[in-house]
């Protein structure tokens, strides 16, 4: 479908809408009633179809607004349907994650902070806010007090709304219960997952996350314009250059500012250095899951280089904060892009080597084919994005879909793998850090001349968003301003907020062995996730713990290894 | 210097702490335990379980949900211990300061159950590996 096609296809669901509109080009934002929103949302999603995103929900005054983002990829379009809701006493809105599985957590996620009731939700329990966070206390709302203020509620570790529906779905925990996590020797982050086994097969997988919830989108309410960038690249360390970039995509889009071209290139090529060492990042720690030390050490020392660069040029190792509205704040001075062109040809032979190395095992073959196998239309239902999406054969790529920076006339490929296992997996991360080597090298040949940034004097009111491709997968960002000098709302969302509940598909019917592999194999970063998991006994009783589940699936690897050669 | 004392400084074993930090202090952590910087020379190891640690990584500024984790990680310590705030939010909840879902930072929390922990800072965002290497042997000769 091209643009038009597209229109005509949306207008067809005109006599439920209250309003479309279409600003700028591939931006339509379509309005409702909150009555009409589930009707809505299922052709959006099952009839046109398009890909579901993310949801926001914004406190205005007199009303509540549920903004369902969806993107149409083929063309890079982004389709938003607002739904109004009008009762502010006791706000509800029909659930839509009984046929969009995605959109589960976001749902629940609106309840914990805006007080939103969603009918019929397969799952109503607490998902970002703490367990002793007080019933009844919002704190997106406007006119949510500070914690000091706030007159102590009710402690509850129980969910604040009893499901409705009979298709709960918790662990029952009269089954074994297997905990992963929460504290991983190696993992940098605290995470846990609840898997309840029948011998060695998994048959159910619960979360638990908050951890993590720092409040961003309230903090970004405080700061200025200019001040986000700097708070939206401490959402992760590892995503430090691509969430700026979403952010500062959608400002700019509303704001109608035109960066100049020098700064698109540089922009691209700290974005894709951010890639390329997470990528590396990532090698590492599935080499360490299966047992392989020596591609950890290995891997992490050839990632050392390109923080290094990214020092040289930003300033520091992670958290470049180089991304501005209208620009960049650092140049790439022209006497660097020998050493950067050098280092890339170093890096590109080490991965090269690599990438051999692991294509060619015939222990890395039995071990990760066939694993974790997330299927295309658990993908599509789950709403997966990068690497996780492109290995199960759903080919989305931002940067090629709707393109930003310096993508657009640089020459690269997607990469995609139809099997949707722990291997394909592997293959497009190891295959995109050698894409990502090939476009910093283009981007620095084609680097044009002139400044990196325009001077910016005002934000107009509007609302936008922005979206680029992170290394684990489209980063989204949805920015409103009313003229003033900060935002209004802001809302984030990281890849791995939709890629982490995919375990559900993919874990589910194997092996326990296989665990580790396959919740590491979405690379998920729960700081991403702004949350994280513990579980607590509950009289369940404890049948392993991360030590020796880290045994088992190297036991296997060695099992394998032994039987091959 | 007691025999404790002692042990906790020859060849510390620490646990790494991630209270909702942004994954930066953190992948540096690991950082330090690859080839270029290998603290495990040093014989500074990462150990799975805080029963086995010398001393405690903390990162971030310590959300509502991971306070009362971190409390049990810290009393499942044996001490003496040193706890070691790694990074601007650790050290007094950085960028997060407002947040409302931050009760900490990290000596606020530890302080409340042991008013008279060792607690070391390392500030940065994130702080390099030279700077956690240079933090953990400061703190090291003070005690």
């Amino acid at each position: 479908m091209n643009q038009q096609q597209l229109n005509t296809r949306i207008s067809e669901i005109r006599d439920k809408l209250t309003a479309i509109e279409q600003k700028p080009d591939n931006r339509i934002w379509l309005s409702c009633e909150s009555e009409n929103a589930y009707a809505v949302n299922k052709f959006l999603f099952e009839e046109v179809p398009l890909r579901f995103v993310i949801a926001t929900v914004i406190d205005s005054d007199d009303y509540f607004e549920v903004l369902y983002h969806y993107a149409y990829d083929e063309i890079g379009c982004m389709v938003t349907l607002k739904a109004l809701i009008r009762d502010r006493e006791n706000p509800a809105i029909e659930s839509i994650a009984p046929f969009l599985p995605g959109a589960e957590w976001i749902e629940r996620e609106m309840h914990d902070l805006m007080g939103i009731e969603f009918r019929n939700h397969p799952d109503m329990r607490r998902l970002i806010l703490s367990d002793d966070w007080p019933v009844g206390v919002y704190p997106l709302r406007k006119d949510a007090k500070k914690p000091a203020e706030r007159p102590d509620g009710e402690p509850s570790r129980r969910p604040t709304v009893q499901s409705q529906s009979p298709a709960r779905r918790t662990v029952q925990l009269s089954k074994p219960v297997l905990p992963v996590g929460p504290f991983h020797p190696l993992q940098e982050e605290m995470e846990l997952f609840q898997l309840a086994v029948d011998g060695e097969i998994v048959t159910d997988i619960d979360m638990r996350i908050s951890y993590n919830h720092r409040g961003m989108e309230k903090i970004a309410e405080t700061l200025q314009f200019d001040q986000v960038p700097f708070l939206v690249s401490r959402i992760c360390g590892i995503c430090s250059a691509s969430h700026p970039l979403a952010y500062v995509q959608a400002v700019e889009e509303f704001a109608g500012i035109t960066p100049p071209d020098r700064a698109l290139y540089v922009r691209t090529i700290i974005n894709e250095l951010e890639r390329i060492h997470s990528h590396i990042l990532w090698v590492g720690l599935a080499g360490h899951f299966i047992g392989y030390d020596t591609v950890f050490m290995w891997a992490w020392k050839y990632r050392e280089p390109v923080l290094d660069l990214l020092e040289e040029i930003t300033g520091n190792r992670n958290n470049y904060g180089n991304v501005r509205i209208g620009g960049c704040r650092e140049d790439i001075p022209d006497e660097l892009k020998p050493k950067i062109i050098a280092e890339m040809d170093k890096i590109e032979k080490k991965m090269v080597m690599l990438t051999k190395a692991v294509l060619d095992d015939p222990v890395l073959h039995v071990r990760l084919k066939g694993i974790g196998i997330l299927k295309k239309e658990d993908a599509i239902n789950y709403c997966v994005t990068g690497p996780t999406a492109r290995a199960s054969g759903v080919d989305i790529d931002v940067r090629r879909d709707e393109p930003y920076a310096a993508y657009g006339v640089l020459n690269w490929n997607v990469i995609t793998q139809p099997e949707g296992d722990v291997f394909a997996k592997a293959v497009v991360r190891l295959l995109e850090t050698l894409e990502a080597i090939k476009i910093v090298k283009e981007a620095l040949v084609k680097l044009p001349k002139g400044p990196v940034a325009i001077e910016v004097k005002q934000i107009p009111a509007g609302e936008g968003c922005g979206h680029a491709e992170a290394p684990r997968g489209e980063t989204f960002h949805y920015v409103r301003s009313d003229g003033g000098n900060r935002p209004v709302r802001h809302k984030m969302r990281a890849p791995s907020y939709v890629n982490v509940p995919s375990f559900k598909a993919s874990c589910l019917g194997g092996n326990i062995a296989d665990v580790t592999i396959t919740l590491a194999s979405v690379d998920p970063c729960y700081s991403c996730t702004e949350r994280l998991a513990v579980v607590k006994d509950r009289g369940g009783k404890v049948l392993h713990d991360y030590e020796t589940l880290l045994k088992l699936s190297r036991e296997k690897t060695e099992k394998i290894r032994k039987e091959i050669l | 210097m007691g025999l404790s004392t002692k042990a906790v400084k020859k060849s510390p074993w620490v646990f790494h702490v991630n209270t909702g930090a942004c994954n930066n202090c953190d992948i540096e952590i690991v950082d330090l335990l690859t080839p270029r910087f290998d603290v495990e020379r040093f014989g500074i190891k990462l150990v799975g379980s805080p029963r086995h640690a010398d001393a405690l990584l903390v990162t971030g500024g310590v959300t509502a949900q991971a306070a009362p984790r971190l409390r049990e990680v810290y009393r499942q310590t044996p001490k003496p211990c040193v706890v070691f705030a790694i990074g601007a939010c650790a050290c007094g909840k950085g960028i997060f300061t407002t947040g409302y879902h931050m009760v900490g930072p990290v000596d606020k929390i530890i302080r409340e159950i042991d008013p008279d922990a060792i607690i070391a800072y390392v500030p940065g965002c994130p702080p390099k590996p030279e700077a956690i290497i240079s933090g953990v042997v400061k703190a090291l000769a003070a005690i």
